[in-house]
């Protein structure tokens, strides 16, 4: 993907998420100056970046909705319940075509979505006011504000900024624009800038092109800014600055650069691959001690003393490089709403939709995997919870449903609760249509308690669809959520009421999941060690392998290790080879080598907790999913050879 | 002329117009550790000034012009 659409992507999904929660706030509070401000600024950014790209109908959209905020800004059209819907119609269609972009370009009907959200919107811009221009701020005002926020702090009245980029050949018409910036009434400050970002080296100087742009700021009103610069009205740009509203203050006065740094995930990635194996590489200290100890037990001591420093600086880098893979939940959350609203609205029901979560962080992937399976849920509940409006009047219940979805923290893990007032699950219906469907037998469907039966709707194969809606009903079922869950080492779990509504409890670990492992082939299977077991893995020739009791030793830099068969180890039968290849884990404090049959390659993987008949095999730390769909088994080598 | 080099110091004097750019930037040119004294002038065209801008050598003496003192020679800084 080209990197500008990249950046758009990230960058436009966090203003309309910006957007999004300022609507949130004005639809209870129209009036809120500062939040019609903020949302302002959101969408006049976001007008920015999306012309960009082949997106004409956003574009539309956008600029109708700055001039409505616009308005209300200057007091000339507040804002009610309706033009706010008619601004969230708006953002909701640009959210939907920067999904499409995404996907390659924005979508046919597109003309027709942004002539129902522009329809929706309070009447059309009045003519701007003439004394007001670049109403919105340009993109010169921010550093120049940043360059003069002393002047901005110390002034007590509006000043007007004023950037004038001459033409570069002007001097040869006599033009002097340093006379001209002279002639600005109540100049305050004034900065000579390189119009290409930067000057002219001594050699490159051409004294005759002006290469210079002038910014600068005056208390003068704006009219006579313009009068002083009427010979240049073209080269001229002009912004008036409240510094009561003015947000040019710096935040520290110590560090008025920007804190916020965006990096590839995958650059964090690789620190935290290398940290791993320096945890591994710290593990040979361990071995040089030993030896150390046969010549110099002070020296040994000091290895030691080395060794558990540096394990410890590790483990503390280990906690930063999680901590940066934290990021805040709510991006993802805030693109559900608008999904409800088109959901509910392609199947006639009415759906109040209702978030409440604290500015949860959470691991990348986590926030990057959670996604799916909530939009699924939601749809699943709107599509099958919630009754359609005529049912719910005739059920005594308020027309609009309501579905609100819960996330909070606790302690280690967050818990995503998803909660609707709708006709909830019955569990003999339930039980009845996994039987006639085939998933489970009629015998074991009416031995299972109620709680059980309603967990039957994650079985594979299982949808109590009657009929196949425009939103459910794919093919993809609840079984492809507890999956996806299950893949982010989560649990899922539901309780509802006929009637009532249902709830959806998910619990999944907030910090970072994958694990790095090593694979190893043993009696025919491949078999997952986590790295952090392994204190080395060396080769040796068979030979060198002693017959000691019912197992055999080898001498390891002068140690007697017993060598253990992992083949064996697991139930299979040990394959003799001319070479030896041990892994040396730590059981109970001593070294013990386990002979396998071979090393494969070293991945990151996702240990889910063992489930089901795993629980009960000694030795088994989990399952791992490989990419090709595969599952691994994880060893727990210390238990395996304790 | 407003651009007169007398060994190491360049002087600007009076009103320095955008053809005193060309000669300015000569001197620089010619070594660039000379200083530039500003105290002579009167008027400073932007050609001239952007030269002293892009090449920032060491300057001396503050102009009589108020603006410029005021508003450019920080910028020399």
């Amino acid at each position: 993907m080209d990197e500008l659409l990249e950046q758009f992507l990230i960058e436009g999904r966090d203003l309309v998420a910006q957007a999004a929660s300022d609507f949130d706030v004005l639809a209870r509070d129209p009036g809120d100056a500062g939040t019609i401000d903020s949302a302002f600024r959101a969408i006049h950014t976001l007008k920015g970046s999306v012309c960009i790209f082949p997106m004409g109908p956003a574009e539309r959209v956008l600029h109708a909705a700055e001039d409505a905020l616009e308005r209300a800004r200057k007091g000339k059209g507040a804002l009610d319940a309706g033009a706010v819907a008619g601004l969230v119609a708006c953002l909701d269609a640009v959210d939907r075509w920067i999904d499409e972009i995404e996907r390659g370009a924005i979508g046919a009907d597109a003309e027709q979505i942004a002539a129902k959200a522009l329809a929706r919107l309070p009447g059309t811009a009045a003519a701007p006011d003439a004394a007001e221009t670049d109403t919105a701020p340009p993109d010169w005002l921010g550093p120049l504000a940043e360059r003069e926020w002393q002047a901005i702090e110390a002034a007590d009245r509006p000043l007007t900024a004023f950037r004038y980029a001459p033409d570069p050949a002007c001097f040869f018409r006599g033009e002097d624009p340093l006379a001209i910036a002279a002639e600005v009434p109540e100049l305050l400050t004034l900065a000579i800038l390189p119009a290409e970002g930067a000057w002219p080296s001594l050699e490159a100087i051409e004294p005759f092109a002006c290469v210079s742009v002038l910014e600068g700021l005056s208390a003068a009103p704006i009219d006579a800014m313009r009068a002083a610069f009427r010979m240049v009205p073209d080269r001229i740009a002009l912004h008036r600055i409240d510094p009561a509203t003015a947000d040019t203050a710096p935040a520290e006065a110590a560090g008025r650069t920007n804190a916020m740094l965006r990096v590839d995930a995958a650059r964090v990635d690789a620190l935290a691959d290398g940290l791993g194996e320096l945890v591994v590489a710290v593990n040979g200290f361990a071995a040089l001690a030993e030896r150390a100890e046969a010549i110099d037990r002070t020296l040994a001591a000091g290895i030691r003393t080395v060794q558990a420093d540096i394990e410890r600086v590790a483990g503390e880098l280990h906690r930063s490089v999680s901590a940066v893979r934290l990021v805040p939940l709510a991006p993802t959350l805030r693109r559900l709403p608008r999904v409800a609203r088109e959901i509910a609205a392609a199947l006639g029901k009415q759906v109040d939709f209702i978030i409440s979560s604290e500015g949860l962080e959470v691991d990348k992937q986590i926030a990057d995997g959670l996604f799916e399976p909530l939009l699924h849920l939601i749809r699943n509940a709107i599509d099958h919870g919630i009754e359609t409006p005529d049912a719910r009047a005739a059920a005594g219940k308020p027309v609009e449903g309501r579905v609100t979805l819960a996330v909070a923290r606790e302690g280690d893990a967050i818990r995503i609760t998803l909660d609707d007032d709708g006709a909830g699950i019955d569990p003999a219906r339930i039980r009845t249509a996994a039987v006639s469907r085939g998933v489970i037998g009629e015998e074991a469907a009416a031995k299972l308690s109620d709680p059980a039966a309603l967990r039957l709707i994650f079985a594979p194969g299982f949808s109590t669809a009657p009929e196949v809606t425009a939103v459910s009903g794919r093919g993809v079922g609840m079984d492809a959520v507890q999956a996806a869950v299950e893949r982010l080492r989560g649990t899922i779990d539901l309780a509802g009421e006929p009637g009532r509504g249902t709830r959806f409890a998910l619990r999944l670990p907030a910090n970072a999941l994958t694990t790095r492992l090593l694979v190893v082939e043993a009696g025919g299977d491949r078999y997952g060690v986590a790295l952090d077991q392994i204190v080395e893995t060396f080769r040796v020739d068979a030979a060198a392998l002693m017959p000691v009791g019912s197992g055999a030793a080898c001498v390891l830099r002068g140690h007697t290790v017993p060598v253990l068969s992992l083949a064996a180890l697991l139930g299979g039968s040990d394959t003799p080879s001319a070479t030896a290849k041990l892994l040396v884990t730590r059981a109970a404090g001593e070294r013990v080598a386990l002979k396998v049959d071979g090393f494969a390659e070293r991945i990151d993987a996702l240990v889910r907790p063992p489930g089901g008949i795993l629980s009960s095999v000694p030795g088994v730390t989990g399952s791992a999913l490989l990419g090709d769909g595969g599952v691994l088994l994880v060893l727990d080598l210390p238990a395996l050879a304790a | 002329m407003s651009v007169r080099v007398e060994g190491e110091v360049i002087l600007l004097v009076g009103r320095c117009q955008a053809e005193d750019a060309e000669a300015l930037l000569v001197a620089l040119q010619e070594s660039a550790a000379r200083i530039v004294d500003l105290a002579e002038v009167q008027r400073m065209h932007l050609a001239v000034a952007q030269v002293l801008l892009a090449v920032r050598p060491t300057v001396q003496g503050s102009p009589t012009n108020a603006f410029l003192a005021r508003y450019f020679v920080n910028l020399l800084q």
